[in-house]
C-alpha cells in the first residue's frame, strides 16, 4: 500500500517497552549476566497496562523492560567487566585443557574484578535514601551469615556478611537504638530506630537449616553482593556519626565495647533536649519531652543489672539485646570467646536458664527463663520476675508490632503490662491525663462544626473510659497485693471531670442535625459491636483460665 | 679379620665345643674329580658349610647375648633357685607390668616395636654418610669469613646482597579487589558533597571526551511496589502465642486450605461423568438402528410437507396481487409525510416547553447519574490501589504465594530451647523479592538434551534375543 499509511505497532506504548531477549541481545550479554546486571543496577521488569498492544497483538506472557532503562544500561562500565570475565573463563578453560599450569596461575592472578561503589552512589545519592533500603540488606546479610561454610556459595561472602552483621549489631548497641523484639517461629524480628528511620529486620535461628531447592542461589548471591557493599558503606557512616573508629577491632563476641575516638558524644546528645523548636505549642513540646524522657528511661532499662547466660539459651541474640539496654552479660568460657566473668561471680543479678531445673543455686540472683528479657524490652519496663521462674508456665509472648485500637480485644497479659507501666509511674499518669484534658478542651473550642473533630473527642473519651475500666479492673486485682492509699485520692477529681465530659457529650449529641446523627449512629454501632466482641473474647478467656485452674487443682489432689 | 676367623675355626674344632645348632648331615656320595688349585673352582667345589655353620652360630650368640656364651661369667647365665620368691617382690612386679600408661605417652605402636633394633651388636657406622666433599676447603672458607666479620670488613658480594631490595609478596590483586573480600575497607561515599559545584568548562570537556556519567532516569528511583521490605508475621506466629491470636492464624491457614479443597472439588465435579449419560442397552440399540427403519417415518414426513406447501402458496398469492401505485396514493403519502413531520415538530416544541416543568426530576436524574459515576470511579480507584499491592505478572509464571507459617497447637514448644523453627527464611526472602516485583518468578531450568538419546542393544543381548 501507500507509504503514508500508518503501520500498526509503530507508535504509542509499544515503543516504550522491549522484551527481555531483545534487551539481552542489545547488550550482548548472556542471560545470567543480564539478570545480574539488572539486579545490581536496580532495573526491574514492568508490566504494561495494555499487554496486548505492547506484545503486538499476542497475549503470550513475556517479560518487558522499559527501553529507557535498557538504554541507560548501555552506558554502564560494569558491562565491559562482564564481557572480560567471559573471555577470562574461556582462556582459563583452554589453559586447563592444555595443562599449561603457569598460564593458569598467571590468568588466575589477573582475574578481572569489578567494584560496585559507583552503583551505590548512583542508586542512593544521599545517606537517608540508603537508610530507607537497609531493611532488605540487613535481612540478606544476616541470612547469609548463618549459612554453613560449605562450598555452595563463596566462603568469603559468608565471612564478609558475618563481619558486617556484627558491626551493625555493635552500632545498635552503642547507639541504644533497639526498640522492639519479637520471637516468632520463623526467626527473631528486631526493630531499631536509626536517625529517625524505623528499621525492621529478621534474623533466622542458628540451628535451622534446610536448603530448599526452588530458590535461585545465583540471584540471592547477586543481591547479597550489592547489599554487602551497601551495608558496609552505611556502617562506615554510622560509626563516624557516633565518633567511633571504623573498622572496629575484635568484635565477634559482642561483649566488648567499642573504642571511641572522641568521648564527648554523649554530652552533645544531652544538650540537644533543651532546644525548643519555635512555633510549637506548649503541649506538643511537653509531649515530645515526655517521649524523649521515656526513651531515655527505656535506653537504661537494664542499667546496673548483670546477666549470666547458661549454655542452652540463644547466646548471640540475648547478648545483643541485653547490651542494647545497658546490661552486662557473660557466659561460660567454653562456649565462646569473649566471656568477661564466670558463673561464680557474686554480683550476677540474673541467671538465664532454659532447663526445667537449675543445677546449683546461688542465693542472691534470680534464675529466669529467656522470655523475661524480651518481654521487658517490649513492655519498656522491668517486669516482675515471678512469672518467669524455672518450671513456671510462661505468659504468652505478645507481638510488639501489633497496635491495638481502642475497642479491639487486648489479651489480659497486655492489660497487666499496661497497668504495670502505669502503676510504676503514678505521678506521670496525672500529668498525662491533664494534658489530654487540655488538648480536648482546646480542640472543642476551636472546631465545633466539623464532625471529624467531634468524633475524635468522642474517640478520646471512649478510650479514656475503657482505660479507666481496665485500670480499675487491674487495680482491683493488684489491690489485693499492695495497698496504696495514694491512688484512691487521685480518682475523685478525675471522676468529676469525667462526669462533666459525659454531660457535655450528651448535649452535643442532642444538638446534632439529623444527617450527622445518622452518621454518628452508624459509627457508634460499629464501635459497640467491636467492644461487644472484645468482651465476649475476654469472657471466653476467663472461662478458659478458670477451667484450667480447676484442672490444676484436680490434678494436684 | 682373617686372624679372628682362624681363631674361631680353631675353637670350633676343639672336641668339647658346644654348638647351638646341630651339625648338618655330611654330604656322602661320589665326588667328581676337580682341580682345586684354580681360584675358579674354589667357590664351586669346596665345602665350607661347617665353618659357615659355626660362624653363624657365633654371630647368633653375639647378636642375642652380646658375646660368646663361653666367655660369659657363671652368674650371668645361671641363678640359684631357692624356692618361692617373696610376696612383695611379686606385687611390685605385677602392677608395673599391668599398669597401663595413664600419663602422656601412649603405648608404642606395634610397627615401631617391630622395626626396632633388637640385636645387641650396634650397627656399623656409615662412614660415607659423614663424609663431606671439600670439607677442608669449606672449613677454610668459613673460618676466613669469620675472621673478616670479626674484623668488621664487609666483602663486595655481601655489600651487593644487602643493597638488594627485599621481595614483598603482594596479595593477589584479584583477591583484594574482589567484591566479597572479607577484609575490604569502606570509605565515606556520601561525604564529598562539594562536587556539586560544577564548572561549566569541565562539564563540556567531560561530555566531549565521553567521560561524563549518564544521568540516571528518575523513574528508576520509584519503588516497584508499595509493600514494605520486611513483613512481620501475625501475633499468632509467636513462639509462645496468645490463645486467640494463635486461633486467628490457624483460622486463616484453614481458610486457605478450604479454598484449595474447594477448587479441587470443583475440578472433580466438572470432570465427573453423569450417570444418565452412560449407554444403556436401549440407547445402544436405538443408535444402531437409526436410519434403518424407513416406512412409517416417510409417510409422516409427506403429510407434514404438504401442510407447509399450502401455507406458502397463500402468502405468495397475497403478494402477487400488488399493483402500481396511483397518483392518489402518492399524494396521500406525501401529505402523510408532511403531517408526520409537523407532528414531530410540534411534539418537540411541546417537549421543550414541558421540560421547564420537569426541571426538578431532570435534576434528580442528573444527580443520580453523577453519583453512580462517582461510585464507579471510587470502586475503580480502590481496585487500582488494591492491585498495587498485588504482585504484578512479570513473566511466564504466576506468583505463587508461600504457605502461611503456622505451628499447630501440639507442635507449639513450651520453651525456647525446644522450639523447632518453621519455614525457611531463605525461601521467605526469595518470595518477598518476587512479591515486590524485583524479580520475576522462575522455575528451575530443566535439563534439555540437544540430541535424542539412542538406545542400542549390546551384541551379547542381540545374540540371545
Amino acid at each position: 500500500m501507500g507509504g503514508l499509511q500508518k503501520k500498526k505497532y509503530e507508535r504509542g506504548s509499544v515503543t516504550n517497552y522491549i522484551t527481555r531477549n531483545k534487551a539481552r541481545k542489545k547488550l550482548r550479554l548472556s542471560l545470567p549476566d543480564f539478570r545480574r546486571l539488572c539486579i545490581l543496577k536496580g532495573i526491574y521488569p514492568h508490566e504494561p497496562k495494555h499487554k496486548k498492544k505492547v506484545n503486538k497483538g499476542s497475549t503470550a506472557p513475556r517479560t518487558f523492560y522499559l527501553i529507557k532503562d535498557i538504554r541507560f544500561l548501555l552506558h554502564e562500565p560494569i558491562v565491559g567487566k562482564f564481557r572480560d570475565y567471559k573471555v577470562f573463563v574461556r582462556k582459563l578453560k583452554k589453559a586447563y585443557g592444555k595443562t599449561e599450569w603457569s598460564a593458569v596461575e598467571r590468568l588466575r592472578e589477573n582475574k578481572p574484578t569489578y567494584k560496585l561503589d559507583h552503583i551505590i552512589k548512583e542508586r542512593y545519592p544521599s545517606f537517608i535514601d540508603a537508610l530507607r533500603d537497609i531493611d532488605d540488606a540487613l535481612c540478606m546479610c544476616f541470612l547469609f551469615s548463618t549459612f554453613a561454610r560449605t562450598g555452595k556459595c563463596h566462603v568469603q561472602t559468608i565471612q564478609l556478611c558475618r563481619r558486617l552483621t556484627v558491626e551493625w549489631m555493635n552500632y545498635v548497641v552503642a547507639a541504644r537504638a533497639l526498640r522492639k523484639v519479637f520471637i516468632s517461629i520463623k526467626g527473631i524480628y528486631y526493630q531499631a530506630e536509626v536517625m529517625g528511620q524505623l528499621i525492621t529486620w529478621l534474623v533466622p535461628y542458628q540451628f535451622s537449616h534446610d536448603h530448599p531447592t526452588d530458590v535461585d542461589y545465583r540471584v540471592m548471591a547477586t543481591f547479597t553482593e550489592l547489599y554487602t557493599t551497601l551495608l558496609g558503606f552505611i556502617n562506615f557512616r554510622l560509626y563516624h556519626s557516633l565518633n567511633l573508629l571504623y573498622p572496629p577491632k575484635k568484635l565477634s563476641a559482642l561483649s566488648a565495647s567499642l573504642a571511641r575516638m572522641v568521648s564527648s558524644a554523649e554530652e552533645e546528645e544531652a544538650q540537644l533536649d533543651q532546644f525548643p523548636v519555635e512555633g510549637e505549642d506548649m503541649e506538643k513540646l511537653e509531649a515530645r519531652e515526655r517521649e524523649q524522657k521515656e526513651q531515655e528511661a527505656q535506653k537504661k532499662l537494664f542499667d546496673g543489672l548483670k546477666f549470666f547466660l547458661n549454655r542452652e539459651v540463644p547466646r548471640e541474640s540475648l547478648a545483643f539485646v541485653i547490651r542494647c539496654f545497658g546490661g552486662e552479660v557473660s557466659w561460660d568460657k567454653s562456649v565462646c570467646i569473649g566471656s568477661t566473668y564466670e558463673v561464680t561471680e557474686e554480683t550476677i543479678t540474673h541467671h538465664i536458664v532454659d532447663r526445667p531445673n537449675a543445677s546449683t543455686q546461688y542465693i542472691n540472683r534470680y534464675y529466669i527463663q529467656p522470655q523475661w528479657v524480651y518481654d521487658c524490652i517490649n513492655a519498656k519496663i522491668v517486669l516482675p520476675v515471678e512469672d518467669y521462674f524455672l518450671g513456671v508456665t510462661l505468659p504468652p509472648h505478645l507481638s510488639p508490632f501489633v497496635e491495638e485500637k481502642e475497642g479491639d480485644y487486648m489479651p489480659p497479659e497486655k492489660v497487666k503490662i499496661m497497668a504495670l507501666q502505669r502503676g510504676e509511674k503514678p505521678e506521670q499518669e496525672d500529668e498525662e491525663e491533664e494534658d489530654e484534658d487540655e488538648d480536648e478542651e482546646e480542640e472543642e473550642d476551636d472546631n465545633d462544626d466539623e464532625e471529624e473533630d467531634e468524633e475524635e473527642d468522642e474517640e478520646e473519651s471512649e478510650e479514656k473510659n475503657l482505660k479507666k475500666m481496665e485500670k480499675q479492673r487491674s487495680q482491683g486485682k493488684s489491690l489485693q497485693v499492695k495497698v496504696t492509699p495514694g491512688k484512691m485520692k487521685v480518682e475523685n477529681p478525675e471522676r468529676l471531670e469525667q462526669e462533666e465530659k459525659a454531660e457535655e457529650k450528651r448535649l452535643a449529641i442532642m444538638m446534632m442535625k439529623k444527617k450527622e446523627k445518622y452518621l454518628y449512629d452508624k459509627i457508634m454501632f460499629g464501635k459497640k459491636r467491636k467492644i461487644r466482641e472484645a468482651n465476649k473474647l475476654t469472657a471466653k478467656r476467663k472461662a478458659h483460665d478458670d477451667a484450667e485452674k480447676a484442672n490444676k487443682k484436680k490434678t494436684r489432689k | 679379620m682373617a686372624a679372628a676367623r682362624r681363631l674361631k675355626r680353631v675353637v670350633a674344632s676343639q672336641p668339647g665345643f658346644l654348638n647351638f645348632k646341630s651339625s648338618s648331615e655330611s654330604l656322602s656320595g661320589r665326588r667328581k674329580r676337580v682341580n682345586k688349585n684354580k681360584k675358579k673352582s674354589w667357590n664351586k667345589h669346596s665345602d665350607i658349610n661347617d665353618v659357615e655353620e659355626f660362624l653363624e652360630d657365633v654371630r647368633l650368640q653375639e647378636r642375642t647375648t652380646g658375646g660368646l656364651l663361653a666367655e660369659k661369667s657363671d652368674d650371668s647365665l645361671f641363678f640359684l633357685d631357692v624356692g618361692q620368691p617373696k610376696r612383695a617382690e611379686r606385687k611390685a612386679a605385677e602392677p608395673i607390668e599391668g599398669k597401663k600408661r595413664k600419663g602422656k605417652t601412649p603405648r608404642p605402636l606395634r610397627i615401631d616395636l617391630i622395626l626396632q633394633q633388637d640385636s645387641l651388636i650396634p650397627a656399623p657406622k656409615d662412614v660415607l654418610a659423614y663424609q663431606q666433599p671439600n670439607a677442608k676447603k669449606l672449613r677454610r672458607i668459613s673460618q676466613k669469613a669469620e675472621q673478616l666479620a670479626a674484623k668488621g670488613v664487609v666483602t663486595r658480594r655481601q655489600k651487593r646482597l644487602l643493597s638488594r631490595r627485599p621481595v614483598t609478596k603482594e596479595a593477589k590483586k584479584s583477591d583484594t579487589e574482589a567484591n566479597n573480600n572479607p577484609n575490604r575497607d569502606y570509605y565515606d561515599i556520601w561525604g564529598q558533597e562539594q562536587s556539586t559545584v560544577k564548572d561549566s568548562a569541565e562539564d563540556w570537556y567531560l561530555q566531549q571526551t565521553g567521560k561524563k556519567r549518564v544521568k540516571r532516569p528518575e523513574k528508576l528511583s520509584d519503588r516497584p511496589s508499595v509493600l514494605p521490605a520486611v513483613e512481620v508475621i501475625a501475633p499468632g506466629g509467636s513462639y509462645n502465642p496468645d490463645f486467640f491470636s494463635h486461633q486467628a492464624l490457624l483460622k486463616e491457614a484453614h481458610e486457605v486450605e478450604v479454598k484449595k479443597q474447594k477448587e479441587e472439588d470443583k475440578l472433580e465435579r466438572q470432570l465427573a461423568v453423569n450417570k444418565d449419560d452412560t449407554a444403556t442397552e436401549e440407547t445402544v440399540i436405538r443408535e444402531q438402528v437409526e436410519g434403518l427403519v424407513e416406512e412409517e417415518e416417510e409417510e409422516e414426513e409427506d403429510e407434514e410437507e404438504a401442510a407447509h406447501d399450502e401455507e406458502d402458496e397463500d402468502a405468495e398469492g397475497g403478494s402477487s396481487l400488488a399493483k402500481k401505485k396511483t397518483e392518489r396514493q402518492r399524494k396521500r403519502e406525501k401529505a402523510d409525510k408532511i403531517k408526520e413531520l409537523r407532528r414531530l415538530d410540534s411534539k418537540r416544541q411541546m417537549d421543550h416547553r414541558q421540560q421547564l416543568f420537569q426541571l426538578r426530576s431532570i435534576k434528580a436524574s442528573i444527580k443520580q447519574q453523577e453519583q453512580s459515576t462517582e461510585d464507579k470511579q471510587k470502586i475503580r480507584k480502590a481496585n487500582q490501589e488494591a492491585e498495587k499491592s498485588q504482585p504484578r505478572r512479570l513473566g511466564k509464571l504466576k506468583f505463587q504465594a508461600q504457605d502461611l507459617e503456622v505451628q499447630l497447637s501440639d507442635e507449639l514448644a513450651g520453651s525456647l530451647r525446644q522450639l523447632k523453627p518453621e519455614g525457611s527464611v531463605l525461601k521467605d526472602r526469595f518470595k518477598s523479592l518476587q512479591k515486590r516485583n524485583l524479580i520475576e518468578p522462575r522455575e528451575r531450568a530443566k535439563f534439555k538434551r540437544r540430541h535424542k538419546l539412542k538406545y542400542v542393544e549390546k551384541r551379547a543381548f542381540r545374540a540371545i534375543t
